[in-house]
């Protein structure tokens, strides 16, 4: 027998992905190129490099379909959503890890079983709930929602990073007078750093690309996210044909999820695996 | 510690409380007033509507959609598990067991789907299958089968099964990421082993990887049921909204439309009460059919 992967054996599997290599690039490239493309030159030569390039679709993009507001609308949302998912996760990632209490487990499985809950028969109560509480079309109560729908799988993160903290660290500090609320600060929440950082780089992208919740509790266009205002140029597209503002402003929403993939790209993986393995 | 108990619960109130409030406010108390919500008749006017008993879940049953959605769902979670799991499974084995130089590349090239919006991958997919522009059909007549080219998302036989394609596009990475951690814990020694007893490669892999990594196939398909029954809606609200002619509605997106477009709103909380027992049932027959004993060697 010879040793697994041949010469003949390893070029045959590298076809398949090869293949699925370009189907996957192939699409993006192309979104990409297609926003510097003139319409004409889009129907023209849909698949092809562009002539020149031209930034004239994100200007339309920007300053015509408004993209500016909900750019700015996204950015809110994500940075607040973020914050306030882990204001909410740190403490009772703490407590539920460290501190042994009657219902420590009950709660922990409450929380780490709504993950696999569809939401789907949440969200109508909810929106009357937003209503309800001034929150309805509003970025601020579409942040709260977020930051809460992604409670669950930040405390299973960040529950499982802190248990790899020595609890010496905390046994010292706390015999030097420390309180409780000093050990969480300034040595348990410096110490969670990575696990922090993973679970923020999660929610953001998560955030930043949401798209049904969006749709669900925005109503009038000023509040549009970047993802509800795309859809809305996409529907246009239909009868105003304008390829190129529409794939200018893809290119807007993938960028920073390009730039965060390209820097984090280990965390996001592992992040989102661990994620998945929880079920 | 020398701290009061009375300190010590503070502490505790101060970690758990404040979350724990938020969470039932805004994940609890929805999920179970949802259930509420299916008794009555309710067109979201300000008061909650007339109690209407069973009536929503009779109008369940003899509502004609209702069973296209189910079975659009099923077909769905049908296809992307075989679709996601062969690949996925064979690029986990072929990155991790060919010995190919290029493998960290593949890696992060599959995986980048999987983080970008559901809105960014269901517009370029619609630009993709789009009947005049679009790369399929342009590659159809390239190879000289103008006679397969159609508008995909506009026909009612194909406008389903073209979903499938960006669903697998988009989630293969992940899954195949989770498959490859399960091989590259499977020690170097069965493989020798195997050899010496003269197993061919695709022995090896029936017998050695693919029990090896059962647990991770286990959760892969589990996770790619829960993730289809409860958000194939996004990708079709996204494509094509349910049309044509309710050919891809899914029991989500139908929910959708009920509740936030026609305004019923009792029945739309009587269509999710369905997804979630559906999807707790189909998680729980499946968790069933998958048991099989751990094995080690």
């Amino acid at each position: 027998m010879k040793q697994a992967g041949g010469f003949f054996s390893r070029s045959f599997v590298r076809i398949p992905l090869i293949l699925w290599s370009l189907a996957v690039l192939y699409p993006i490239f192309w979104m990409i190129l297609g926003a510097f493309k003139s319409n004409a030159e889009i129907y023209a030569n849909p698949w092809g490099l562009p002539e020149s390039f031209s930034f004239s679709n994100f200007f339309d993009a920007w300053s015509n379909y408004n993209i500016d507001i909900s750019v700015f609308n996204s950015l809110i949302v994500t940075a607040l959503g973020a914050l306030l998912t882990l204001a909410m996760a740190i403490p009772t990632s703490y407590a539920l890890e460290r501190i042994r209490f009657r219902g420590n487990r009950l709660l922990f499985t409450l929380y780490i079983s709504a993950m696999m809950i569809p939401m789907v028969l949440g969200w109508i109560p909810l929106f009357f709930l937003l209503m309800q509480l001034n929150l309805l079309d509003n970025i601020f109560g579409l942040a709260i929602v977020y930051a809460v729908s992604q409670l669950p799988f930040s405390i299973f993160v960040l529950t499982s990073f802190m248990a790899t903290i020595p609890k010496s660290l905390e046994e010292a500090a706390a015999i030097d007078g420390m309180s409780p609320y000093g050990i969480l600060w300034k040595i348990i929440t410096p110490l969670s750093t990575t696990g922090i950082i993973t679970v923020t780089i999660m929610n953001m992208i998560q955030f930043w690309n949401e798209y049904f919740m969006a749709l669900i509790f925005l109503q009038t266009e000023q509040n549009y996210t970047l993802a509800l205002a795309i859809d809305f140029i996409s529907n246009e597209t239909q009868y105003t044909n304008a390829w190129g503002t529409l794939f200018a402003s893809l290119v807007v929403a993938i960028i920073p999820v390009i730039i965060l993939y390209a820097i984090f790209q280990r965390r996001i993986v592992k992040g989102m695996t661990e994620g998945a393995i929880k079920g | 510690m020398v701290q009061s108990k009375r300190q010590a619960y503070m502490f505790l109130a101060f970690c758990l409380v404040p979350t724990f409030l938020l969470f039932s406010v805004f994940t609890l108390y929805p999920l179970f007033n949802g259930l509420y919500y299916s008794f009555f008749e309710w067109s979201g006017s300000s008061s909650l509507g007339e109690f209407a008993g069973l009536d929503n879940y009779r109008r369940l049953f003899s509502d004609e959609i209702i069973p296209m959605t189910i079975l659009h769902d099923y077909f769905l979670v049908i296809t992307k598990v075989i679709g996601i799991m062969i690949l996925a499974t064979f690029f986990a084995v072929a990155l991790t067991q060919m010995k190919i130089k290029e493998a960290p590349f593949y890696r992060i090239v599959f995986f980048f789907p999987n983080i970008m919006s559901v809105v960014v991958i269901g517009i370029l997919w619609t630009f993709i299958y789009n009947p005049s522009l679009g790369l399929v059909n342009s590659g159809l007549e390239f190879i000289g089968l103008e006679s397969w080219t159609k508008p995909w998302l506009g026909d009612e036989d194909w406008a389903l099964p073209s979903l499938v394609l960006p669903s697998v596009w988009a989630g293969i990475g992940l899954f195949m990421l989770m498959l490859m951690g399960g091989i590259s814990n499977i020690s170097k020694s069965y493989y020798e082993a195997a050899e010496i007893d003269g197993a061919t490669e695709w022995q090896q892999f029936w017998k050695v990887t693919l029990p090896l990594i059962w647990p991770q196939i286990k959760i892969s398909i589990l996770y790619i049921i829960i993730t289809t029954l409860n958000g194939s809606f996004i990708i079709v609200q996204v494509m094509t909204r349910g049309g044509p002619n309710n050919s891809t509605h899914v029991m989500g997106s139908y929910l959708y439309e009920q509740a936030f477009v026609k305004f019923n709103f009792g029945y739309g909380a009587t269509i999710g009460v369905m997804i979630l027992i559906l999807s707790l049932i189909t998680v729980i027959i499946m968790q069933f059919l998958m048991r099989r004993e751990k094995v080690e060697y």
